[in-house]
């Protein structure tokens, strides 16, 4: 402890010499507690939260543990990875994802790109229609879900009366093949295309006017501005926001759940979704653990892939 | 300048150190919780609840109940608060509910955690076998040995909403534990319009389909059938046991725990070829998501000649607010009647309905309270009030009591059914095998399989969830 200084003196310099600077490398050490006083709760959070749960379910991958049955976690070596990668009911939901994400983010993406071009043209009410066309990314997916299960019932639903009023037949959405996964795509389309369209609208927002006005200068036609100017500029944001949608597409669970229970059968029944009934309706969590896994590597992969591609547009 | 001196302490050598230490450390920390789960072993069967009710507490305590939502769920809370209270003033019961295909998961993660909120978990009939298995529940049999006449219940009751390993038909082992006691009777009822078909019921289920039939095609708009078809649940596999019981199939061989080629045997393909190919043309375009409300709705609508439906989700039929049939209970019972399930080559009808089961996990002091709620619940008393405040009991005497049979104009067909009920497996495997069947019940009865395919893929499936229960990696897919 350093000695008690005195409230007034006429002698400043006596001050200075009860009161001496902190040495340079407490203070050093200061700024780095600070900076670990920050950092160690967020980094713990990100421990505990995600890389603790990733490693021991990696962990978990390799043996026969199950939650609810406890008892020793045996280890099976590759056995479950090797059940998922040669079970046909994985290859068939893997191809209903497939369909589904391709199907769900091209329709995205054209309509999405789309509105925000026919937007971006508009100098009125720009904002409200933005507003407008956010809501539904808004919404619960859970809501969304069972909004749309009213409406897309065969016998009570709202669409099927429309089409009734029009003369057209019933159309039973939710309970047959193919209209029930065409009507999933649908439903995620709804919700999601705004979030194409403002990422795409932010990249229009931002072509640079010079451009545009050197092209009408010569003369360029409106389809030669948009192949030229417009889509090259705009492209590399686009690819990023469907990057983004079809990892969320991927691992699309909610909608499934309440819109088809994965029916009919298992038509409709996503990869996620079947991870779910292997994790909780039997409770395989090795196997459970080990298809997560599997699942996250192909994300990361394709990632990857992509991100080369993007990297490779930009230095183009 | 510090910059470049910080950068400097934190070369590349030392970072990988840093690095290389904090992975050990997540590793040990994974090793170490792995270590606590292999601990947790000890639980192999379910731990035995006190012979005798212990002292119980006199500071206000809540009673928790986990059970799916639909109205006999919200009568338990009202009708258990309301006398319950009478003699434990410091008690109250809770009865938590979720969505019905939410009910096996929300109960049984809490149990893999080892932690619940719920005291008494109120399980299907066939969710046992897996809570015994996995010591989730207390064992009463040393309890209902000292507290229960157990002669005063259908012996079949008592044994499906309780016994592990489970009974066949009828017959009760007496030896066998206890892990739950009746909570709530069930099964199908048949819903006909007597203004459509006339007064009498069809008897046999070839007549039924060919009544339905013809009340169809003489009244447009109006579907012949509604049954429950949904995928999630248990609601399409429920359908295809009943019309496989009643063409005289069976489910299994529980003796030698065989599926394939007893399902899918002769009476099974007659059964999944009357469910797809006769009834499944009488119902609604678009039923094939049906579950308990839709087929209520239908009915309630007036959409349906002759519907299916469990008893306890059948009384808001009876409420006018909810119905197109008349403005008046009369006017709608002058339209609507309630029959047991027609037979066919054997009369068997399905069992439905829950027994209540303590929670392992729950404290000593609710566990106590549990335990004198179950006795005090299965009293002849309160289980005649229990009747009339809409709940169907599993008592004989209360079965056949008058409070139970006039209160609700499809009680008598539940008193009728009680001797041909039948159950499913109840096997811990029972999540997986009634997820199988569902799924694959549903894509025939949708077009998206062939009713042979579909039968014969249950029954291989099945068979290798059986088969594959003790298996090491890779199970459950």
């Amino acid at each position: 402890m350093s000695d008690p200084v005195p409230l007034t003196t006429d002698d400043p310099g006596q001050v200075a010499s009860a009161t001496p600077p902190a040495r340079g490398r407490s203070r050093r050490l200061g700024d780095r507690g600070l900076a670990v006083a920050f950092v160690s709760p967020a980094l713990l959070l990100l421990l505990a939260m995600s890389v603790f749960p990733l490693l021991w379910a990696l962990y978990l991958s390799f043996t026969d543990y199950s939650a609810t049955r406890g008892g020793p976690a045996n280890f099976v070596g590759f056995g479950n990875y090797t059940a998922i990668l040669t079970s046909a009911q994985v290859h068939t939901r893997a191809l209903t994802t497939l369909v589904y994400v391709v199907g769900a983010v091209s329709l995205q993406t054209v309509l999405g790109f789309a509105i925000a071009y026919l937007i971006s043209r508009r100098t009125h009410g720009r904002g409200l229609l933005t507003t407008l066309f956010l809501v539904p990314m808004m919404l619960s997916p859970v809501v969304v879900g069972l909004f749309w299960r009213f409406m897309l019932d065969a016998q009570f639903g709202v669409i099927n009366s429309m089409l009734g009023s029009v003369g057209l037949g019933q159309v039973e959405w939710l309970t047959r093949q193919r209209t029930a996964l065409v009507s999933l795509i649908v439903v995620d389309t709804w919700q999601w295309t705004p979030f194409i369209m403002l990422i795409a609208l932010a990249g229009l927002t931002a072509v640079p006017r010079y451009l545009y006005e050197a092209a009408s200068i010569d003369r360029a036609s409106e389809w030669f501005r948009f192949r030229t100017i417009t889509l090259p500029l705009v492209w590399p944001l686009l690819l990023i926001a469907v990057l983004f949608r079809a990892i969320e597409a991927f691992r699309l669970f909610d909608l499934v759940y309440i819109l088809t229970s994965g029916g009919p059968g298992v038509s409709t029944e996503t990869l996620s979704f079947h991870v779910y009934k292997v994790a909780f309706l039997g409770f395989n969590t090795g196997t459970a653990s080990a298809y997560g896994i599997l699942m996250v590597l192909v994300v990361v992969v394709l990632t990857q892939l992509y991100l080369r591609y993007l990297n490779k547009l930009k230095e183009g | 300048m510090r910059h470049p001196k910080l950068t400097g302490r934190l070369s590349v050598p030392g970072r990988k150190a840093r690095l290389a230490t904090a992975a050990m450390l997540l590793v040990a920390t994974t090793l170490a919780a792995c270590g606590d789960s292999q601990d947790d072993d000890a639980q192999a069967s379910a731990p035995k609840a006190p012979a005798t009710i212990p002292e119980l507490t006199k500071d206000p305590l809540t009673l928790s109940f986990i059970w799916f939502d639909w109205p006999p769920a919200h009568a338990l809370e009202e009708f258990a608060n309301a006398e319950y209270k009478k003699e434990r003033p410091n008690a109250t019961i809770k009865v938590n509910t979720v969505p019905n295909a939410n009910w096996h998961d929300a109960m049984f993660t809490q149990f893999a955690a080892r932690k619940t909120d719920f005291d008494i978990a109120v399980l299907d009939s066939q969710h046992i076998g897996e809570a015994v298995t996995n010591g989730n529940i207390l064992d009463l049999t040393d309890f209902v040995k000292n507290n229960i006449d157990v002669n005063a219940y259908n012996p079949y009751l008592l044994a499906a909403y309780g016994q592990f390993p489970q009974a066949e038909t009828g017959k009760r082992d007496e030896n066998a534990s206890l892990y739950g006691l009746p909570l709530l009777g069930d099964t199908w009822t048949m819903i006909y319009r007597k203004d459509l078909i006339g007064d009498k019921p069809p008897q046999t289920w070839d007549e039924m389909i060919s009544v339905a039939g013809k009340c169809q095609a003489e009244n447009p708009g109006v579907s012949g059938l509604a049954f429950h078809q949904a995928n999630g649940s248990d609601a399409a596999a429920v359908t295809y046991n009943t019309v496989n019981g009643v063409y005289g199939g069976n489910l299994w061989d529980p003796k030698t725990r065989k599926i394939d080629g007893v399902l899918n045997d002769a009476a099974g393909q007659e059964a999944m070829d009357v469910l797809v190919n006769k009834m499944k043309p009488l119902t609604a375009k678009g039923s094939g998501n049906w579950f308990i409300d839709e087929v209520n709705a239908a009915v309630a609508q007036g959409k349906a000649c002759i519907a299916f439906n469990w008893i306890a989700a059948s009384g808001g039929l009876l409420d006018p607010k909810q119905s197109t049939l008349g403005t008046t209970r009369e006017q709608i019972l002058d339209k609507l009647g309630f029959a047991t399930l027609p037979s066919q080559k054997t009369n068997l009808v399905p069992l439905g309905g829950m027994g209540m089961h303590v929670s392992a996990y729950s404290p000593a002091a609710n566990q106590a309270e549990a335990l004198n709620f179950m006795k005090w619940f299965e009293r002849p008393d309160i289980q005649k009030k229990w009747a009339a405040a809409g709940g169907v009991p599993a008592r004989t005497d209360a079965l056949e009591s008058p409070e139970f049979l006039n209160a609700g104009p499809f009680n008598r067909v539940y008193a009728d059914s009680v001797p041909r009920m039948r159950d499913m497996w109840n096997v811990p495997e029972y999540a997986r095998l009634v997820d199988i069947e569902n799924t694959n019940v549903n894509a025939a009865l949708n077009g998206a399989k062939k009713p042979k395919e579909a039968l014969d893929d249950i029954a291989r499936e099945q068979q290798s969830v059986l088969d594959s229960s003790g298996r090491k990696g890779g199970g459950g897919l």
